[in-house]
């Protein structure tokens, strides 16, 4: 018995959703590079869905590149979030205000 | 299909993009060999430009045995198109580089500009992108590197460096947040097709809901790069709290880089079978002008000025696609020529007017200046009137050329919002232009010593580049039609 096709576009759609309102809403960057992390594996998840379903190898491809890429980012992203709140007892994006936006 | 090796013409095609992506790892080399001090700050820039303009030759080449040649199984398409817009990113890049000497320090000369090239070879890669695996891989070079570079103060002090980081932070964050809208909606059009390549999605019937959403997120992740307003709130701060040559450097090269990912997905994907889809865009386009020139006026920043202005004036370059003609490709083209050459001409002043080792961009700075150093004034007064659209300059010939694809392309209402911001962003620069010529008492102005005079090399090339362009257009426009 297989799953159809639909499933799982719906659950990588509520997931990235979820991502994008955790990106909009938590106030922790470290929470936020989390909900990205979400948004971007929702797509990940309709890639490989999607290639399944068409047969057709990029999207598995794809899917790998995006991890790839994820992992360079989050590292970039940590050491960044390590440098703002190096005496920073807590984390929270509303104290990172110098520049008036 | 693809089992086969790919053919050495493939490996050819990209060579400019090697040599860049190949140059960073010789600067890093040769910052670990050299001693301390001039030699190596020197050298890490000498070797970045030598980079460069080695592409650019090979590029130019390229250009002239006018090779359209899809490599990587349209993967990466090499042709005018691309190479257009390769020139300018390494143009751009170059300019950029020359800003980094007046900032002394050394331990992070060597890796800026590496990191400044490593960015460059990613909007190369956007500028050939066939498909949307490559686009996503080249925007990510382009902005993982960005992201490192936003944090990389040259020696400063700790509201400085604050500022910096907190750039480095909040761009990571959105412009995170916005790949992932863009991934989510290739992977919607991924699945609307069951193919990556651009050229296969082309196929798709109007009116097929996924390929609409997919298109919907696609846009979304491109309005955010390049700045279009409703996307716009992270590039005054970014821009503001990134080092100078950083700030310069992104203005034209995310811009390029995405612009000619827009223009080959509207041109190729969306063509004239899916104009409703791309209506929102005009509209974004329309409504940059507006707002970023009105954001402009109360700004006393250098540097958060030249944000909003830059909001606005890829509204207009936008704006140059509406009806996607091909003649409104080469305006567009043109003026991204022109913007590259003003915007980076100005960028190239402030950081030869900058304190010591702060940077001091604020606009008090530019008070006096035409007393004090005439010739630099005259520049920026040109660049600004460039800017702004004025006679007899490339900005102005750039934009006559806007309004007649604009109007050609029946979008009248888009016109007029062009010329409304058009009006606008003749009061903010020439505050500017005011402020320089207004005399002012000699004593209270402080003296303007470089560290470096290589910005002047910038300042020198993109003065002449603006008023050649402003007076000979033909020059390039004779260049642009073998553009595909």
């Amino acid at each position: 018995m297989s799953v159809a096709l639909a499933n799982y576009i719906a659950l990588s759609a509520v997931i990235f959703m979820i991502g994008a309102a955790g990106v909009v809403l938590r106030r922790n960057p470290l929470v936020m590079l989390m909900a990205i992390e979400l948004m971007w594996n929702a797509a990940n998840l309709a890639f490989v869905a999607y290639a399944r379903a068409s047969m057709n190898n990029a999207g598995h491809i794809f899917a790998f590149l995006v991890i790839t890429v994820a992992a360079a980012e989050a590292a970039i992203g940590l050491a960044i979030v390590v440098i703002v709140f190096r005496r920073a007892e807590f984390v929270d994006v509303d104290e990172v205000s110098v520049l008036k936006g | 299909m693809l089992a086969q090796p790919f053919p050495l013409s493939d490996y050819a095609a990209i060579l400019p993009l090697t040599i860049v992506a190949t140059t960073p790892l010789m600067i890093l080399l040769l910052d670990l060999i050299l001693p301390k001090g001039a030699p190596r700050r020197d050298a890490a820039v000498a070797v970045g430009i030598a980079g460069l303009l080695l592409a650019a030759y090979v590029l130019v080449r390229q250009y002239l045995a006018h090779q359209f040649a899809p490599a990587f199984g349209f993967g990466f398409i090499l042709g005018g198109f691309s190479i257009a817009f390769s020139l300018i990113v390494v143009a751009a890049a170059i300019f950029s580089l020359l800003m980094v000497l007046p900032q002394r320090d050394d331990e992070k000369v060597g890796p800026s500009c590496a990191l400044m090239l490593w960015s460059a070879a990613g909007a190369m890669l956007m500028a050939g992108a066939g498909d949307l695996m490559t686009i996503f891989l080249g925007l990510e070079i382009l902005s993982l590197a960005l992201y490192c570079l936003c944090g990389m103060v040259l020696r400063a002090s700790p509201v400085r460096l604050r500022e910096a980081r907190e750039s480095a932070l909040k761009y990571l964050i959105l412009s995170s947040m916005a790949s992932g809208f863009m991934l989510y909606g290739m992977a919607l059009l991924f699945g609307a097709t069951g193919s990556v390549n651009l050229a296969a999605l082309q196929a798709i019937p109007a009116g097929n809901p996924v390929f609409a959403m997919g298109c919907g997120l696609f846009m979304i992740g491109v309005a955010f790069k390049l700045g279009l307003v409703p996307f716009h709130v992270w590039m005054p701060d970014v821009f503001e709290g990134a080092p100078l040559p950083v700030t310069a450097f992104m203005s034209v090269v995310t811009k390029a880089g995405m612009l000619a990912v827009f223009a080959r997905f509207l041109y190729g994907v969306l063509g004239t079978d899916h104009q409703a889809l791309i209506v929102p865009v005009w509209i974004v386009a329309g409504l940059s002008m507006l707002v970023g020139n009105l954001a402009a006026l109360s700004q006393i920043d250098m540097k958060r000025l030249l944000a909003y202005s830059g909001i606005a004036q890829l509204g207009y370059i936008v704006a140059a696609l509406a009806g996607t003609s091909t003649l409104g490709m080469r305006y567009a083209l043109f003026y991204l020529g022109a913007y590259t050459f003003m915007n980076l001409g100005a960028f190239a002043v402030v950081a030869l007017i900058s304190r010591d080792q702060e940077e001091d961009s604020h606009l008090s700075a530019f008070s006096g200046l035409g007393t004090r150093h005439p010739l630099l004034a005259a520049a920026m007064a040109f660049f600004l009137l460039s800017l702004a659209g004025l006679p007899p300059t490339a900005g102005f010939i750039g934009k006559i050329l806007i309004l007649a694809s604009t109007v050609a392309a029946g979008y009248q209402w888009l016109a007029w919002l062009l010329i409304a911001g058009t009006a606008i962003s003749v009061y903010v620069y020439i505050k500017i232009v005011r402020a320089m010529y207004v005399p002012v008492d000699l004593a209270h102005i402080r003296e303007i010593r470089p560290l470096s005079y290589a910005p002047w090399i910038a300042v020198a090339v993109c003065a002449v580049a603006t008023i050649a362009l402003g007076i000979y257009p033909a020059a390039l426009h004779d260049v642009l039609p073998r553009i595909r």
